[in-house]
């Protein structure tokens, strides 16, 4: 009874969990273009309806790979998140995102994106003057 | 008469042209470098005397020829950048310059320099800082015999030398540890990075991102995350390098992504896991390079097109060449391979087969990496023989059909 109680534990431990992962600075290397993630300010992450994660170094990287198109992805219960840039290595979902179009910000790979979980901080973040505000819908169909 | 007016004229002429030796000592009137600037006018020498010097981002904003005396300390005490150079016609030499602060929006640096030209920075002593030097928006700047020691924290480190929108910079003799990137490239055009070394850097020894027409060239990368990454680039000459021990997984020696036109000549790759990693390139020019003791030496993805691969010498390495579909559109030639064992009965030093790189077992753990385990077995072992005897499942179209008999001398 015991045995067969622990199993079934067992069991729900191993299941599927779909959970966003940590990304490893320093180690991890980006998925789209074979980069080890270093950055702690950018950095993007997909977890597909599997629950199998996608890791990139920056969200422009993340986006470049979407666009190649994946059957996995077009599911709608994959999960999309990015690296809130105003608090490092904190991953937050892209649903949710204001992402700062601005040169001053050099993400790695050239895109100059950064990602604030509000509005309001991606406002406040500003620094040039032709700086962007973009959804995560806008910055896909911005690509 | 006339004499004596002359004589004294051409002394005030001399005194008004002439540049002026300012010199900083620590227990002199000058006591640090920020009063010797603003007591100088272009084209003065300021003489640092040794010692240690507080220096909270000092700017040079005035044409200065500025040397250090018995390596004189500049620290930034964890506080701001060390130094900042904004004018032109700039020498800075032999000082230590250490301790800058590390930030996590701003990039910091010892030695930054911007929107400038003709900028002259050798034999110096970077330590602790977040960036080594940082160069943006500049021309003819020459980095020469500076060594560079990151914090070498994976979290918190810069480039040891970094530029972005750079032109005609030549980087020479330079020594660069512990940072994130040895030597980092971001839109920089018709530059040169000849001799350096650089090892035991976080990510990789030098890094290229959208930089046209650079040439690098006897340069030392060992012990790096990955040696070399050159990305979405055109134009790039890698002559004479070693890469050396780049061990780990994902970990390269020369990383090639989306690049095109590019030239890889009489280049060394010994102990590293792969050699050379290309993915989406165009027009790659390998030849006369030196493959010892890697893993893989070299890993060519099917999107690549255009690439000539000719008279390297592959020695020793557990997989030569593999892919993950057909290369078609790419020509091995005139290599030498170990594993050939094929004849050469008309004695030209050429053998009378082809030889095929890939082997079955390089294919069959690209479906399965599980299966390196089986790795050097008898099992293996037979399969390849069988495969080459009979090629059935290797990609016909990948084969050398001049394959040396001998070694090429590099």
């Amino acid at each position: 009874m015991k045995i067969s109680n622990l199993l079934i534990i067992c069991l729900f431990l191993f299941s599927c969990s779909r959970k966003p992962e940590e990304i490893h600075f320093g180690t991890d290397a980006c998925d789209h273009c074979k980069m080890t993630i270093m950055d702690q300010k950018y950095g993007a992450e997909i977890v597909t309806a599997k629950g199998k994660v996608l890791k990139f170094d920056s969200a422009e990287c993340m986006v470049d790979f979407l666009h190649i198109g994946n059957e996995e992805l077009n599911n709608p219960k994959t999960i999309y998140l990015t690296i809130n840039t105003a608090a490092p290595g904190q991953l937050i979902e892209t649903s949710t995102v204001s992402f700062l179009k601005d040169k001053n910000f050099k993400s790695p790979m050239g895109g100059n994106l950064a990602s604030f979980p509000s509005r309001q901080l991606a406002e406040n973040n500003k620094q040039s003057a032709d700086a962007q505000i973009m959804t995560w819908d806008e910055l896909l169909k911005s690509r | 008469m006339k004499a004596s007016i002359l004589y004294l004229f051409f002394i005030i002429l001399s005194s008004l042209t002439s540049a002026n030796t300012i010199t900083v000592a620590q227990k002199g009137r000058i006591n640090n470098l920020g009063k010797a600037i603003a007591l100088a006018k272009n084209g003065d020498t300021i003489i640092v005397q040794k010692g240690h010097y507080p220096s909270y981002n000092t700017i040079i904003n005035k044409s200065l020829t500025i040397l250090g005396k018995d390596f004189p300390v500049l620290d930034a005490g964890f506080r701001e950048e060390v130094i900042t150079i904004l004018a032109r016609q700039v020498k800075l030499d032999g000082f230590v310059i250490k301790n800058s602060k590390v930030g996590s929006l701003r990039d910091y640096a010892g030695i930054r320099i911007h929107r400038t030209e003709q900028v002259h920075i050798s034999n110096n002593k970077l330590m602790n800082n977040f960036f080594g030097i940082y160069i943006s928006d500049s021309k003819h700047v020459s980095i020469y015999n500076n060594s560079t020691q990151g914090t070498n924290s994976a979290q918190n480190s810069g480039n040891g030398i970094h530029m972005w929108q750079c032109q005609d910079i030549k980087i020479n003799n330079n020594y660069s540890s512990g940072h994130r990137d040895g030597i980092y490239f971001e839109f920089v055009k018709k530059s040169t990075i000849s001799n350096n070394r650089s090892v035991k850097n976080l990510r990789y020894g030098l890094h290229f991102m959208f930089s046209d027409d650079n040439l690098y060239r006897g340069n030392t990368f060992k012990n790096n995350g990955s040696g070399v990454a050159v990305m979405y680039s055109k134009r790039i000459r890698m002559y004479n390098n070693l890469f050396l021990e780049n061990w780990g997984s994902s970990i390269y020696g020369l990383l090639l992504k989306d690049i095109s036109n590019c030239d890889i000549k009489h280049n060394r790759f010994i102990r590293n896991t792969t050699g050379i990693y290309m993915e989406g390139c165009q027009g790659i020019n390998a030849c006369n390079n030196q493959f010892l003791n890697n893993g893989w030496a070299m890993r060519v993805l099917a999107n690549c097109v255009n690439g000539e691969f000719t008279r390297n010498n592959f020695t020793a390495n557990s997989f030569d060449v593999t892919t993950n579909g057909s290369l078609n559109l790419n020509n091995f030639n005139n290599n030498y391979w170990d594993k050939y064992e094929g004849y050469d009965l008309n004695k030209n030093g050429i053998g009378d087969i082809p030889y095929h790189p890939i082997s079955l077992y390089a294919q069959l753990i690209e479906q399965i990496p599980q299966s390196v385990m089986l790795m050097r077995s008898f099992m293996v072992n037979l399969l390849d023989k069988v495969e080459r005897a009979i090629p059935s499942l290797t990609p016909e179209s990948v084969k050398d059909n001049h394959p040396k008999m001998k070694p090429w001398e590099i």
